[in-house]
This record gives C-alpha cells, structure tokens and sequence, in this order.
C-alpha cells in the first residue's frame, strides 16, 4: 500500500505541530496547560506519561472528541478537527468498542465507508488489512467470538482502512499476548516504512523504545521532556569500565589523564575481584586514553562499554517531583 | 452520503441483531395473522372453523368489509399502532442514543470526518426507521387481510405509516434527549413513559375540561332559549328555578374557561400524540369509509357529564366535533415544533460535551 501525495502545500516537515493546547474540565481541573507537541513527518512519536497526565486529552482534542479552550497549530498541514486531516488520519483508541454483532470485515468496512472510502475500495482494503494483521482467517466471524488481541488486531485494520498519512494509536497491545504484542510492533515499523506517521500513546516503555525515533513526557498537562531518546539521555550518559582487581591509583581525587578534566570520574566500585570505573558524559572516543592507561599498567579489562539511562530511569526522573522525591500526583488542579 | 448510507446499514445490523427486533416483527404478523383468522357469516363472528353466534355480529347487519375495517380501527390503530407497537419500538430502540454515545463507541465515531450535528441527527433518523419498518409492515399486511378477507383495497392505510412514525418520533425526541444526557437506556425508557404519561394525562384533563365548559355553556343556552320561549313560557315558579340556574350557570362560566384556557395552552406547547392518531382516524375516515369510532377521552365526557336539560351523548359528540374541527396544522405543526426544540437541544448537548 502506498501513500497518496498530499494534495496540500506547505511544508510537511511536521505531521502535527501544536502550540498552547489548553483544557479545562469543570472549573478547576486543568488537564492540558499549554501544551506544545511537534511530531514530524513519518517518524513513530511516543506519548507517555502517568496516568492523569493528560495524553489521551490531548490526543482527543486532536481528533475532535474533546474540545480545547485552546489548541493552535495544525495537523497534516490542516487546522486541528478538519474534516480534509481527519480523513488521513487512522484512529485506536484504547478501550473501543466496536459492535459484537459485526464481522471483522464489516467493522473495518465501516470504518473506511466513515471516512468517505467508496465501496469496492473500502472492500478490497479491509480484506487486504484484515490478512495483514492476521485476522485473514476469522474476517467473516462476528466480533463476539474474538479475544481482547483480535480485537485489537481488528482495530489497527480498521484504523488503517482510509490509507492514513497520520495513525493515533492509544494503548495499541493493550490485553495483547507478547507474540502479538511483538507482532504490532512489527506492524508499527511497516506503517514507517511506508511513509506513514505514527503517534503512539503507551505505558509500556520498553515498546515506545523498541519502536519510536521520538518520544514526549507529559506530566500533570504539561510536556516535560520532548526528542530523540538519545538527546532525552545524553546528560546521563556514561561510560563504565570493569578491570580485574583494585583501583587504579590515579583513581584519587583530582587525577587527570590526558583530556579527561578533573571530576568526570563519576565513580568507582569496588568488588572483592574486580572495579568499575564510571565516567560520566564520556563516549567510546573519549575512554581510549583510559583503555590505553589501563593496558600500560597491565591490567586485564573485563568489560567497556557506553552506557545511558533507560528510559524507564528517564520516565521515572521525570514524573518524580526532585523537591520531594515523590511521583507526581495524577492531574493538576488549580 | 456514504456516511449516511453507512451509519443506516449499520443502525439495521443493529437492530437485527436484537432479539426485540425479531420478537417485535414476530408479533406484528401474529397480530396480523390473527386478523386474518377473524370473519364473520350470517350466524356470527368466526375464528378459523369455529363459528362464535351473534345476533348483532353477522352478514345480515354487518358487511365483511365494514366488520374488517372495524377491526382495523378499533384494535389496529387504537391499540396496536398507539400503544403496543409503539412500546415495542421504543423498548427496542431506547438504546440508539445511550449506545452512541457509549465510551469507546463514541470516540471511533467522532475521530471520522463528519459533524457531530449530522452524525446525531442520522441516528436518530434510524431510530425512526425501525417504528417506520414495524408500521409499513402492519400496513402492508392489513392492507392485503382486508383486501383479501374484506373484498375491500384500501390503499389508505397506507396513511398509518407516515402518521404513526410521526407520533412515535415525538416520543423518540424525548429518548434521545434524555439518552444523550443521562446515557443510559433504562432511564430513557422510563423518562420516555413518563413524559407520554403527562402528555396523556394532560389531553385527558383538557379533554374533560373542555367537556365541562362546553356542558356549562349548552346549559346557559338551553336555559336562556327557555326563558326567551314566548311560545311555550315557563310558569312563574319554573321562571324563577331557570333563573337560579342560569345565574349558577354564568358563575361557572368564568371557571371553566379559565381551567379550560390554562391547560389548553400547556397541551398546546406540547406534542399532541391523541390527537395526532386521531387524524389517522380522521383520514382514514374520510378516505376509506372507515366506521367512525369514539375516542375514549371523549366517552368519558359522555359518562362524567350532563345535566337534566343536556344529554352526556350530546356533549361528546360536541367535544368530538371540536377535537376533529382542530387544524391539521395545529396538530402537526406544534407537536413538531415541540419535537424540533426537544431535538435541537439534544443535539446541542451532543455537539457541545467531551467525551
């Protein structure tokens, strides 16, 4: 399957661009503070954050079911809630429900008729998507008979029925066994493949960084942390070598060797057997010096390697109040 | 359009996927087949081979046809189409709103390219379409039973489809708009039946106002035209009972009217679901020779009230000749005003709430 030109101009740099998004339940439940979110152009974008944060607002004001206070920017190119975006764009939601009493088949076939994909389309597509997500076998059988990962595997076909330039998916391997689990992620990385672009709200970590070039925390409706993983982790990275037996004595406080400035030695641990030396914010280039020394004093290296924080460690420093050391409470009030 | 046709197809799907659905046409035809079973001879009324004597039903005083469409009146259109269909239809469609916008449905919905006006605008359409079906098909049906048993084609009847969807939509508003506040079926149901239990109870309490006015005011005039009798003229003592009884009379006059004024005016503001079966029974009447029936409201005037100067038959056939005088547009066009209002502010309510 292949995606159609945009029949737009403007740059498509960003699949969605949105400033100040803002939303208040009631009088005092302030979901979304001027929220800014910038997902580029065939990338996998992962949202996360606790619950409470307010994600799913946020991705609910983008495809019109909640409405904002405010919300600018545009998506594919398109004022927020257009009719033209919401026809490129595919939609899951976590926790649908689509009929029982329908087939697969006639799930994804309404799906594509909602958004305006004529019949013999709409018809061939959802045979196509239903065989691609594996559900070829039970399209013609009710959904009552389904499990929670069929379902879901039915969802992502419906979602794709319109042939979107931009997929939102909430919570996509939620009740999903890990075999499917791993093979919605496969799915994921073919959607990039061609060409589409994915926004993913998970709270699962390790799939948002299995799969995604680009992640955003929010926490209590606002965006924390917003790039890369790598650029999120850089000012934790470091590299740690393990020698066999004790420390090297220019280990003391302020040693230097060669280029490494005084105090980037973050740490050294000790084992009965072994030492691990840390240097912070140091890459593989930057430890030769260190390897060289270690070789000079004959000492037998174990291990070397460039390590940063996870993003479970990332996700964790964000949503924890520094002041307090607690985890932020769910949502803000004012 | 594909949208439209879409959202049809799958509101049909839905309601046949419903066992009420399949229960409610089921007893439909039952109805329908008992009808057809029903006939009448010159001994009486029979039910397939088993003849029941009757001295007042048979050939002789009541022909097929008329006999068919006395049925058709007194138990078709009184009985079945306003009440049990219609309970039926709104038992199996009071859950269209409240599943719409159900958490998770909504959202699948609303993600689409079509305003949320149209989309609950739509399915309220298809709400109709389910009373619409039920009705065309006890129509149809009827239509072929008295053509086939009763000689007769009316292709009148028909009539009853537009008019009964029209009274089972004023209710239907009501569903939605308490489906699309509350979210839930039950309470549509019950606040549904309840609303049309006021509006019953309302035409009633007009009703029979009215017929106390009207009695009062046939009373005032028998009594002046017997005291302006120069032919006939009372005695003095008469005299004097008419004019304590006409002064009486002009006390309650004020009362009556201003009864009678005030609920008028509130039925007015309300749909008219009586009166708009009524002119199902007005057209079909005047278009198919249908036997005239006596709507029950108005047999109670006959039995409440009445005096020793005027009959009781003589009011309900006043109060009945008022009722049928009202204007179509009156009827039609307040109840669809009131339908109107009711939609728009469920659509409102749709249109403005997060989900």
């Amino acid at each position: 399957m292949t995606l159609p030109t945009p029949a737009h101009g403007g740059c498509d740099e960003f699949a969605v661009d949105l400033t100040d998004v803002r939303k208040t339940y009631g009088r005092s439940i302030r979901a979304l503070q001027g929220v800014t979110l910038q997902v580029r152009a065939g990338e996998i974008f992962g949202l996360l954050g606790p619950n409470g944060a307010g994600k799913s607002t946020l991705v609910k004001i983008m495809m019109t079911i909640v409405r904002p206070d405010s919300a600018h920017g545009r998506v594919l190119n398109r004022a927020v809630g257009s009719p033209e975006a919401l026809a490129r764009i595919g939609y899951l939601p976590e926790h649908h429900r689509f009929p029982t009493y329908l087939t697969g088949r006639q799930v994804v076939e309404f799906s594509g008729a909602m958004s305006n994909v004529d019949r013999p389309t709409r018809k061939k597509r959802a045979s196509e998507l239903l065989d691609r997500v594996g559900m070829g076998a039970w399209k013609d059988r009710p959904l009552g008979v389904y499990s929670k990962g069929m379902r879901q595997r039915t969802g992502l076909a419906a979602a794709l029925v319109n042939n979107p330039q931009l997929v939102v998916l909430d919570e996509p391997t939620d009740g999903v066994d890990p075999v499917g689990r791993r093979e919605i992620r496969d799915l994921l990385l073919g959607f990039r493949d061609e060409g589409r672009t994915v926004l993913l709200n998970s709270h699962l970590l390790s799939e948002i960084e299995t799969v995604c070039t680009r992640v955003a925390i929010m926490v209590q409706g606002r965006m924390v942390a917003q790039g890369t993983i790598d650029e999120l982790t850089a000012s934790s990275r470091r590299y740690e070598i393990i020698v066999e037996g004790s420390p090297p004595e220019w280990c003391g406080a302020g040693a230097t060797i060669q280029s490494i400035p005084p105090g980037q030695l973050l740490a050294a641990g000790i084992t009965q057997e072994s030492t691990r030396l840390v240097f912070l914010g140091l890459d593989a280039q930057g430890a030769q010096p260190i390897l060289d020394r270690l070789r000079s004093e004959s000492r037998t290296i174990v291990a070397a390697q460039t390590v940063r924080e996870s993003l479970e460690d990332l996700f964790m420093r964000a949503v924890t109040d520094p002041n307090t050391g607690l985890i932020y409470r769910p949502g803000s009030a004012t | 359009m594909i949208q439209t046709i879409a959202i049809f197809i799958a509101a049909y799907r839905e309601l046949s996927a419903r066992r009420l659905f399949w229960l409610a046409i089921s007893i439909t035809l039952l109805i329908v087949g008992l009808f057809a079973c029903l006939g009448i001879n010159e001994s009486g009324v029979t039910f397939l081979a088993w003849t029941l004597e009757s001295p007042f039903f048979n050939t002789t005083t009541t022909s097929p046809e008329t006999f068919y469409k006395q049925l058709f009146v007194r138990l078709g259109i009184e009985w079945w189409l306003g009440l049990i269909s219609t309970l039926l239809a709104l038992v199996t469609t009071c859950g269209i709103v409240p599943d719409l916008v159900a958490p998770g449905s909504i959202d699948l919905l609303l993600a689409k390219p079509i305003p949320r006006t149209r989309l609950f605008l739509t399915k309220y359409a298809t709400g109709l379409l389910f009373a619409a079906l039920q009705m065309l098909l006890f129509s149809t049906a009827s239509f072929v039973v008295i053509g086939l048993r009763g000689g007769a084609w009316e292709p009148s009847l028909f009539i009853a489809v537009p008019i009964v969807t029209f009274f089972y939509s004023l209710l239907f508003s009501v569903c939605a708009l308490v489906g699309v506040i509350t979210r839930s079926s039950v309470a549509s149901l019950i606040l549904t039946l309840l609303a049309w239990a006021v509006i019953f109870t309302l035409n009633f309490a007009e009703t029979i106002v009215n017929g106390g006015r009207i009695a009062n005011q046939m009373e005032g005039q028998m009594i002046e035209a017997a005291l302006a009798n120069s032919q006939d003229p009372p005695d003095e003592e008469t005299r004097e009972e008419l004019t304590t009884d006409l002064a009486e009379v002009k006390a309650h006059e004020p009362g009556w009217k201003t009864a009678h004024f005030w609920l008028y005016s509130v039925k007015s503001c309300l749909p008219k679901t009586t009166d708009t079966l009524a002119l199902l029974d007005r057209w079909l009447i005047d278009s198919a020779s249908m036997p005239a029936r006596d709507a029950s409201s108005t047999e109670s005037v006959q039995e409440g009230f009445g005096s020793r100067r005027v009959r009781g038959t003589s009011i309900g056939t006043a109060v009945r000749e008022q009722q049928r005088s009202q204007s179509i547009w009156w009827v039609l066009g307040t109840s669809a005003l009131f339908e109107a209002v009711v939609l728009a502010l469920a659509t409102l309510i749709f249109a403005r709430r997060d989900y």
